[in-house]
Order: structure tokens, then C-alpha cells, then sequence
């Protein structure tokens, strides 16, 4: 009861809203003027979601309203709204900032994507978490809208002091009231349902304002993660796509392509503005660095600055021809004037032949003789002449740079021509096996780890075991998935699925295209600077007489790059192999046939055979180029030469071979996985000579007595080691996965404990439930 | 987050409802003396001490966003209202801010080395960036309301409103509740009434707002339009500082930067025996402002083209829309424009009959 009276209380002396009500606005004296307006506001459409084309309407008049504002014109309401969409201009401009500065394209968009969930979570959240499961338990929507007589759209919740209850149906109220329990049988029932609504609004409202904080970064950051991987995968497809199309748009015709990348060039008329600027300025070192650095910058190699400043300083000397002028202009200030006049007289012939002959020293000689003062003053006249004359003559040959302005434009443009058709392949290359994250060798690395990783089944804890180099469990792990055949095969076929397409993308033909282009873009570039006589440059690019041209750049670059990645591929696929082997006894026996083949020394051969079996696969988990020799050190010639033997069989395991039977690629991939083998073996581990004692020799150098290789090529070719790879791919996994499980878990328990207190919402309390009661009418 | 509903005139239309409608039968005078009651203005307060003054304000406004104000709202108490509901809307953006931070700093504690110290060095920018939002977004507003106080005196004075509850089942004897309010927070209502009543501002200053109502208005809409703006540009442009490098290197690891003191210390006296003297230690004071420093000229100046102009482009665009905002507010246009509603007295034509909303 007493809770009714307080509602009555406060109707009749706490506000009350315009909404039917005459009250006549008694502060002024103009009463009898002064009349409501007659109420025209009505509920809107109950949605949790609204429409777009009521988003784009309204953020239409938002801007309508900003103009308003800004002559001075608006109201409370407008200027609330104009401060949301400030805050969004302000939070795009950001994001804006932020792409341009991020140079990764995926970094770029995720600042959008970031803005976008961000503002979607603020907006989402509220909406998902309280005001739909709310509205579906006790039929309040505590976000209902409104419109105004002024046409303008409110929440009819927002200010539980004002009322505007009134703008619901009877209807509408009924079913609200039935949802939230309000008793059938009770006088002024409506008022009972009216109250309640407002009571579960402010609890509503309430749970938002709690909760917001930690739901719309938590949110944001969870989608961002989610949408980051398949963006990472469609840039990736979009790159490898548009560089092939840009390098085979080039192949049309170098020269007539080019010319028209130049047509519109604003860099080209900013270099042109560069020199017309400083045509004054001579043509020195410092100058020559500046122009150097603007026609290198497009062609990225670190070498070809020097090549162009090289170039620059070819350009030529001016021929300085001594003559009388040059003789006074310089020495008037060093020399007495009537020295100067009587040298320089026309008649003086003896000094118009030094001149010709253009000797500054007998020149300096005959001007210090001639002013006849003592021997030691003479002799310190002469320096002080020598000097000024030679740095007067060195200036004088230093060129300007307004003398070459054509020559140099001309090595711009050459250089510039050349340049966009080697960027082409530049981003080919780097698209597909680019040292950057997002590109396909990157992503296609990841694949690889994560499939294998993903195969040996890891409990709790043994992810970050495997991040911390735990090799026995990984020797176990592998053991297991040696174990079960069905998990074998299946990785092995998701493996040979992966390294065909690495093939396919990086391989031989990826290669040669690399090969063809770069020939034809630096023979073309070459040819062109060549024809127009910059022939340093030219050589620096492509030159049959030269190694370390460009040319040679690019594709050793893209070869190495490839090959690391391939080796290691492979490595994959051999260690799987020998693990299996391992498993079913195979490759102990292998290796007590092999040691009895080559003529082992030991008595028992079976305890050999195991302890070398351990070798085998410690050196396929862990071996490197430079401790191989760690890991073979102490075995005999006959032992390392079983050891290689096994490791690098062709024959590979029957399970490896059922898992790859009929699979398409597969053979081809086996066909690759041998040509690896043999190469290993040819180039690293010969050992048709006697393994000690130079063994330390032969594995650090790589046998590069007989294959040549560098080390660079050496470690490419070993690859990296598997235990390395797993550990790495389990280092990013474990951070990745403690980073969702901790914001994920937080995630969840947010939204249950929301929904949870969003269940005690809108119901009676004990002093309602007595009002109820006590209003009953037939009670 | 609470602008995000974008309703703020609601706040005017609760004030506007207690000061007009209802008590129907009292005389003017008598509201009027309820209103000296129940609203102070803390005019001379502002004036004495105008940091203290934010600072009690803000603690406890803070104070009850956290405590009252929610558990009022849990209850659904008939007496919770949208002051109540705009204070708390500070909650979200601490906890907020706070959660950001967390998402990425926290889990980085995990990782080993060479992750962590990735991590943290993005999660230390993040940090930093949340921090200048704030900082920039509050403090510049006052770069455009400033000179319009100065020049006009329209300061948005606080003032406490005093309200009386309603009894509740849980709470029936503890009935007043304390509200602090701005005299100019609403462009619809500005408290004149208040103004007129407070023996504290000049009479002046009193007469230029009775005189200047629509100016006024017109004033405190060009106020808030462009401050507002200007605000958030601000503070994308603090975020902008804060993404820059420097900030990588600044620890904030407390027990670290003991030690480097430490450290220091002893180089410094055995430097000192050795009559040699080096650098004064980077007190955490000096060695923030100098990164504040160097991130700024990098936002302005270094990194790729593109990016400095993006920078240049952030920060013109914030102070731009500042000084266009001090353009609007302290350029009479009416003076030129002759407008007619400029200097009028009251702003209803009595002679008119007219409907009110």
C-alpha cells in the first residue's frame, strides 16, 4: 500500500511530463497566452537492431545539425547527438592516421577493422547482453524509442523521473504486465505495469553502464582477432594475384609500358624542380649524394646509390683556361696591383705563354719574383699564390649542376623506367617469398607448423612445454603419432598437400619466371643506359662480364629465399619418416644390415644399431649446420656413413607411401623429396673419403671443396631443424591461445554473469508484492 | 559512452520540470526562496579555489558512480534519475580504459622474452594513448571555453542541487541526495534564475546576461559545438603522440627504475672520485617529457611521407577547428549582422499567444 500512495504522492506533486497535461506555466505572468501544445510523440518500432536506412536518415540529420549549430542554432538533444558523431569523426581521423602511418597493408586495415568493432561492440553489446534477453523475459524494452512532437527520436527510458509511460498501448501494457507477473486482479493495474517497466529500465540501464567497460574493448579486441586471420588469407591471395598480373602486364613490351609510367609521373617533375632549384649549386660530392639519393631511392638495393654517385662524378670537368682576367680576379687582394699590371701587360709574352701552357707553378714563380722583395718573403709570396690560384681553378672545374640538367634527367628517367619494371618483379618476389609477415611463404610456414603441431594431440600444459624446447616431449609426442596409423597418414597427406602448393608457388617454374623477367627488365635496362652512355650504371645492372649485378640479385635472393623454406619442408617430411621407421623396429634393423653391409667393426651390432638410431633422430630434430658436428662427433667413418644412409633413403616408409598413394601431387612431391636427398648427400654429407679426422672440416665447411657451397646456401640447404620449427609454431600458439583464454574467459563470464543479474530484473519485491496484494480488488 | 545516447537535454528537461511545473498552487516567491533551499551556486568558491573545487566535485561524483548510483540502480529505486545515470556513465570509461590497457598488456606476462618485450612495447604505446585521450580530450576543451569566459563571463559555474527522496522499502530515513550541476550544462535551460539569485556575480555580469539571453545562447551552442569537435580531434592527436617510438623505451616498471637509480648513483660518485661528472639521472618527470617531446616532433616530422603529413594533417585539423571555434564564439556577428533578437529582453513576445513544448 504504502508504495501506491508513493506513487500517488508523487504524481500529483513531482514533475509530470507535457503529455496530456494543461498545466499552465504559472511562473510568468502570460498565462492566458501560454497554451500546451497539443502532443503529437509516439513509440517507435521496438528493435534491437535498427535498420540502416534510419542510420543513414538520421546521421543525414546529425550533419543537417552540425551546420545548425555552428550559426548558432540548437538544442540539447542535437548537440548530445553531435557529440556522438564527434566522437566517431574524431576516433576515423585517428584510425586514418594510423593507416597511413602503418606500412603492412593488413596493419592498415585492421586500424578500420578496429574502429569498426570497436564502436560495433559499444553499440552491440547493450543490446545482445541486456536489452534483448530483458525484453524477451518481461517484454520491457528498456531502449524503446521515441519521437517527439519535435520529431525527434529518445529512449522513453532514459530519465526514469520523466514519465512517459503513457505513450504505450493498452494492449502493449497488458502483455508487459502478464510477462513481469503483475497480478490480473488488481485496481490500477496499469499503473502497477507502468512502474514496473520503469523499474526494470533502470535496472536495465544500470547493468549497461556496469558492464560497457569492460564488454566494448574485451569485444572489439576478440573480433578484431577473429576477422584478422581471414583478411591475413585474402591478402595473401590478393598479392600473389595482382603482383603475376603486374609482372605479366610488363612483359608486353618494356620500353612502351614504362614511357607511359612516366607520362604522369609527379615524382618526375619534382626531380626536374629539384634541379631547375639548384641549377646554381656545383656538381660536388654533397650535390652529387643528394641528386644520387633521389635516383637510387626507386630501386632498392643498397649497392646502386654509390653506382649513381659514381656516374654523377664521371659527368665531366670544365676546361679552365687561364688567362689574364682569371689572373686579376683572383689576386687583387694577394698581389700589388702594379705587379698584376705590369705581368699582365700585352706585351709581356714571356707570361702569356705560361698562361697557354696553364703550369700554375711557374706562373705562381714568375708573380712572386716579380714583386722583388727578399728570397723568404718571395717564397711565402708563391705559396700564398699557388694556393689561391688552385682552389680558384678547382672551383672553376667543378661543373654546376645546370650544366648536366639534361644528362642527369636523362639518368632519372632511364633509371626510373628501369626501376618500375624491376619493382614489378621485386613485389612478385616479395608476395610470395618476401621476408614480411603476410606474404605466402609466411603464412604457408605457418600452415606447415600449425598442421603438424596440431597432430600431436597436446594436453593442457604441453603447449607450453613444447614453447620452452621440451625435445623429450616432443620425442614422445612423435612417437604417438608414429603410433597411430590413421593420424600419420592423414598429417602426411595434409603436409603433401601443403609443400605441392609451396612447390607450385616457389618452385622451378616460380624461378624461371623470375629468371625471364629479371633478364628481360635488366637487358632492356641495361641496353637503354647503355644507348644513352651511362655505362657504369648499366653494368650495375645486367653485364655477361660481371657477377653481382641486380640481375643477379634478384634471382639469387629469390632462390635462397625459396629454397630455406623447401628444405626445410622436406626435413618435415623426413623426419616423419624416420619416426615411423623408428617406430616399427624398421630403422634399427636398417641399420644393423647397413653396418654389417659396410663392414662395422663393432661386436654388437644390435646395441649400435639403437644407440645410432637415437642419433638419426636427434639429428633430425636438432641438427644444424654448424653443430652437426656436435651431434656426430665420436662416430666412426662406418657409423656416420650408416647414419647418412639411413636418413637419406629413398625408400620411405609403407605407411608413408599408402598415405600417398593415389593422392594427387604426390608423386611429384616424392619426386622432389629425392632430388633434397641427393643433394644433401652430394653437397653435405659425402663421405667417400675417410669421415675422420675430417669430419670437424667437412661439416663446417660444408665439403665446400667439392660442392661450392657458401653458407648461406649450406643453411638453406639443411634447413631449419624440426624441433626448432615446433617451437617456435608452439611459442605463437601458446601466446595466442593464453591471450584468448584469458580475454575469451573474460569474455564469458561477463556475459554470464550479465545475463545471470539481468534474470532478477523487473521482479517484485516484498513491498510490491504487499501492494499487490492490498489492491486486489476481490481481495 | 553515456553521450552515446545522445540525450543530454534531458537533464535540462528534469531541472525544467522541478523549477516550473507542479505546486500549483505556491506563489513565485515561494519557489523561488525553495530554490535558494535547494540549489547553491558555488560561484565564489569556483573563484577562490577553483582546483579544490573540481577535484571535491569530481571525487565525489566519482565516489557515488561507483557505489550509491549503482545500487540505487540495481534496486530499480523509484528515485534513481538521469544525473545519476549520466554520472555513472564515468564508469564505463575508466573501466574502459582500463580494460584496454589490460587487453594489451596482461597476458603478456605469460610470454617468454623476446614476445613479452614485443608485446609490451605496443601494449606500453596502447597505454599511453588511453591516458592522452583523456588528457588531451578534457584539457582541450578548455581551449575554446576559456577565452569565452574571459570575454564574456559565461562560466560554467557549479552549482549543488539539494533533492528530497522518496521513501523506499530499503532505505527510509536517508532521503537527500546531493547533485553538482552546471549553470550553463543545458543551452535549452541555462539556470538564469540561479544567476539572478546569487549574491556573488557582479550585477554587471548580471545585466549582460539578462540583456544577452539569445547571444548567450547562441554563445554557449557555437561553445560546446566546436570544443566538442576540437575535443576529439585532441585527443586522436594525444593517441597519434602516443603510438609514436620513444614511448618504447620508457620504463615504467617501478622496482627497474629504483635500480637504475641505483646504478646511477654509483656511477656517478665513482665518476665524481675520479673528478669526472656525468648526466643527471632521468627522474621518471624528465624522462616522460622528453619522450613527450621526441614523440611529438615524430608525429609532426619523422617516419614516412605520408605519415608525417597524416600527423601534420591530425594536429592542423584539431587546432584549426579550436581557433575556428574561438573565431565563432568571440566574433560578434550579430554587431554587423544588426540582428533583431540581440538585445531583446525577454525572449517571448508576450504580445503573441504561442504553444511551449
Amino acid at each position: 500500500m504504502a508504495n501506491v500512495l508513493n506513487s500517488i504522492v508523487k504524481n500529483q506533486t513531482l514533475d509530470k511530463p507535457a503529455v496530456n497535461d494543461s498545466t499552465p506555466f504559472n511562473r510568468y505572468e502570460t498565462k492566458d497566452k501560454i497554451k500546451p501544445m497539443e502532443y503529437k510523440g509516439k513509440l517507435l518500432p521496438s528493435r534491437i537492431i535498427g535498420s540502416p536506412v534510419e542510420y543513414a536518415k538520421d546521421l543525414k540529420q546529425d550533419v543537417v545539425n552540425i551546420g545548425r549549430a555552428a550559426r548558432g542554432k540548437s538544442n540539447d538533444h542535437e548537440l548530445g547527438r553531435i557529440n556522438d558523431l564527434a566522437m566517431k569523426l574524431g576516433s576515423l581521423a585517428l584510425a586514418g592516421y594510423l593507416f597511413v602511418k602503418n606500412p603492412l597493408k593488413l596493419s592498415k586495415t585492421m586500424e578500420f577493422v578496429g574502429f569498426g568493432t570497436f564502436f560495433g561492440s559499444m553499440a552491440l553489446w547493450p543490446k545482445l547482453a541486456i536489452q534483448a534477453p530483458l525484453k524477451a523475459r518481461t517484454g520491457v524494452d528498456i531502449h524503446q524509442k521515441y519521437i517527439d512532437s519535435q520529431g525527434r527520436k529518445k529512449n522513453v527510458f532514459l530519465d526514469p523521473q520523466y514519465d512517459l509511460t503513457d505513450l504505450y498501448d493498452q494492449e502493449t501494457l497488458n502483455k508487459t504486465g502478464d510477462k513481469l507477473g503483475v497480478s490480473k486482479d488488481i485496481a490500477d493495474r496499469n499503473n502497477f505495469i507502468k512502474q514496473r517497466m520503469k523499474k526494470t529500465a533502470v535496472q536495465g540501464n544500470t547493468l549497461w553502464m556496469m558492464t560497457a567497460g569492460f564488454a566494448t574493448p574485451i569485444m572489439s579486441a576478440l573480433t578484431c582477432n577473429l576477422i584478422e586471420k581471414p583478411l591475413n588469407k585474402l591478402y595473401e591471395v590478393l598479392d600473389l594475384k595482382s603482383t603475376e598480373k603486374a609482372l605479366n602486364k610488363g612483359s608486353e613490351g618494356f620500353v612502351k609500358s614504362e614511357l607511359n609510367y612516366l607520362k604522369n609521373s609527379k615524382t618526375q617533375k619534382a626531380f626536374s624542380d629539384f634541379l631547375t632549384n639548384n641549377e646554381n649549386e656545383l656538381l660536388d660530392t654533397k650535390t652529387i649524394g643528394k641528386i644520387a639519393e633521389k635516383i637510387s631511392g626507386k630501386v632498392n638495393s643498397a649497392s646502386f646509390k654509390n653506382t649513381i654517385e659514381q656516374e654523377l662524378s664521371n659527368l665531366g670537368k670544365n676546361n679552365v683556361e687561364l688567362n689574364v682576367d682569371f689572373i686579376r680576379n683572383n689576386l687583387s687582394s694577394v698581389v700589388p696591383e702594379t705587379v698584376i699590371d705590369t705581368l699582365t701587360n700585352p706585351q709581356n709574352e714571356e707570361f702569356k705563354t705560361l698562361l697557354k701552357e696553364g703550369s700554375l707553378d711557374k706562373i705562381s714563380n714568375m708573380i712572386a719574383s716579380a714583386t722583388g722583395g727578399k728570397r723568404r718573403e718571395q717564397q711565402k709570396l708563391f705559396n700564398t699564390v699557388y694556393t689561391t690560384l688552385d682552389n680558384a681553378k678547382k672551383q672553376m672545374e667543378i661543373p654546376k649542376v645546370g650544366d648536366y640538367k639534361e644528362r642527369i634527367m636523362l639518368l632519372y628517367n632511364d633509371v626510373a623506367k628501369f626501376s618500375s619494371g624491376k619493382n614489378r618483379i621485386d613485389n612478385f618476389v616479395r608476395a610470395r617469398v618476401g621476408d614480411n609477415s603476410g606474404s605466402y611463404i609466411a603464412n604457408q610456414w605457418n600452415r606447415v607448423g600449425n598442421t603438424i603441431v596440431n597432430s600431436l594431440d597436446l594436453k593442457n600444459g604441453e603447449l607450453k612445454s613444447l614453447a620452452d624446447g621440451n625435445n623429450n616431449l616432443l620425442v614422445n609426442k612423435l612417437k604417438q603419432l608414429a603410433q597411430n596409423d590413421d593420424k600419420f597418414k592423414a598429417t602426411v597427406g595434409d603436409l603433401t598437400n601443403l609443400i605441392n602448393d609451396y612447390e607450385s608457388k616457389t618452385g622451378t617454374q616460380f624461378l624461371k619466371t623470375v629468371k625471364n623477367e629479371s633478364t628481360f627488365v635488366c637487358g632492356a635496362g641495361e641496353k637503354l643506359l647503355n644507348s644513352d652512355g651511362f655505362k657504369k650504371t648499366a653494368e650495375s645492372i645486367s653485364s655477361a662480364a660481371k657477377n653481382g649485378t641486380l640481375e643477379d640479385l634478384i634471382n639469387v635472393h629469390a632462390k635462397e629465399r625459396a629454397s630455406g623454406a623447401q628444405s626445410s619442408f622436406y626435413r618435415i617430411l623426413q623426419t616423419l619418416d624416420v619416426f615411423k621407421k623408428d617406430s616399427t623396429g624398421q630403422l634399427e634393423s636398417q641399420i644393423a644390415e647397413l653396418l654389417v653391409k659396410n663392414n662395422a667393426a663393432e661386436e654388437n651390432i644390435q646395441t649400435t644399431a639403437k644407440s645410432l638410431a637415437g642419433k638419426c633422430k636427434e639429428i633430425m630434430l636438432s641438427a644444424t649446420t654448424t653443430d652437426y658436428i656436435e651431434k656426430l662427433q665420436g662416430l666412426t667413418d662406418t657409423q656416420y656413413k650408416t647414419v647418412m644412409e639411413v636418413l637419406f633413403d629413398k625408400n620411405l616408409d609403407s605407411t608413408i607411401g599408402e598415405a600417398l598413394n593415389g593422392k594427387p601431387g604426390s608423386e611429384k612431391l616424392v619426386e622432389g623429396l629425392n632430388r633434397y636427398k641427393d643433394e644433401f648427400m652430394a653437397k653435405i654429407a659425402n663421405w667417400e673419403n675417410s669421415i675422420t679426422p675430417q669430419l670437424s672440416a667437412r661439416v663446417v665447411d660444408g665439403g665446400k671443396k667439392t660442392s661450392g657451397l657458401n653458407a648461406v646456401e649450406r643453411n638453406n640447404l639443411v634447413g631449419k631443424p624440426f624441433a626448432s620449427l615446433i617451437q617456435d609454431v608452439s611459442k605463437t600458439k601458446y601466446n595466442s591461445r593464453k591471450w584468448l583464454m584469458i580475454w575469451g574467459g573474460a569474455m564469458a563470464a561477463l556475459t554470464a554473469a550479465t545475463l545471470l543479474i539481468g534474470l532478477t530484473f523487473g521482479r517484485k519485491n516484498k513491498s510490491e508484492k504487499m501492494a499487490e496484494e492490498e489492491n486486489k480488488v476481490n481481495g | 559512452m553515456v553521450n552515446s545516447i545522445g540525450i543530454q537535454n534531458q537533464i535540462a528537461k528534469s531541472n525544467y520540470n522541478s523549477v516550473s511545473f507542479g505546486n500549483n498552487n505556491k506563489k513565485t516567491e515561494e519557489i523561488e526562496s525553495e530554490h535558494d533551499k535547494n540549489n547553491k551556486i558555488l560561484y565564489t568558491e569556483k573563484k577562490k579555489h577553483p582546483v579544490a573545487l573540481g577535484l571535491k566535485i569530481q571525487t565525489d561524483k566519482l565516489k557515488n558512480a561507483f557505489t550509491t548510483y549503482p545500487k540505487k540502480g540495481f534496486e530499480g529505486s523509484k528515485n534513481a534519475n538521469f544525473y545519476e545515470f549520466l554520472t555513472m556513465g564515468t564508469v564505463p570509461y575508466l573501466m574502459g580504459s582500463a580494460t584496454l590497457i589490460g587487453v594489451f598488456n596482461l597476458a603478456s606476462k605469460f610470454f617468454d622474452t623476446p614476445a613479452a618485450v614485443s608485446a609490451s612495447k605496443v601494449g606500453k604505446k596502447m597505454g599511453i594513448g588511453v591516458l592522452f585521450y583523456g588528457l588531451f580530450k578534457t584539457f582541450s576543451k578548455k581551449l575554446v571555453e576559456t577565452p569565452v569566459n574571459l570575454k564574456y563571463g559565461i562560466d560554467n559555474t557549479p552549482y549543488v542541487k539539494t533533492v528530497n527522496e522518496l521513501p523506499e522499502e530499503r532505505n527510509k530515513d536517508n532521503l537527500v541526495a546531493k547533485e553538482y550541476h552546471k549553470i550553463f550544462e543545458s543551452v535549452d535551460f541555462p539556470r538564469w534564475d540561479l544567476i539572478n539569485d546569487s549574491k556573488d556575480i557582479s550585477p554587471e555580469q548580471k545585466e549582460y546576461f539578462k540583456n544577452n539571453k539569445a547571444e548567450v545562447k547562441e554563445k554557449l551552442i557555437k561553445t560546446k559545438l566546436f570544443s566538442t569537435v576540437a575535443s576529439y580531434l585532441w585527443a586522436a592527436t594525444g593517441v597519434g603522440i602516443a603510438m609514436q617510438k620513444p614511448w618504447e623505451n620508457l620504463e615504467l616498471n617501478p622496482a627497474k627504475r629504483v635500480r637504475n637509480f641505483m646504478n646511477h648513483r654509483q656511477i656517478a660518485s665513482a665518476a665524481k672520485e675520479q673528478g669526472q661528472k656525468i648526466k643527471g639521472y632521468n627522474w621518471f618527470a624528465k624522462d616522460f617529457g622528453k619522450k613527450f617531446i621526441d614523440s611529438t616532433k615524430e608525429f609532426v616530422n619523422n617516419g614516412s611521407k605520408p605519415a608525417k603529413y597524416a600527423g601534420r594533417a591530425l594536429l592542423a585539423a584539431a587546432v584549426g577547428v579550436t581557433l575556428l571555434g574561438n573565431f565563432s564564439t568571440l566574433f560578434d556577428f550579430n554587431k554587423y549582422k544588426g540582428s533583431k533578437v540581440n538585445g531583446a529582453s525577454s525572449l517571448i513576445d508576450e504580445t503573441k499567444e504561442k504553444v511551449i513544448c
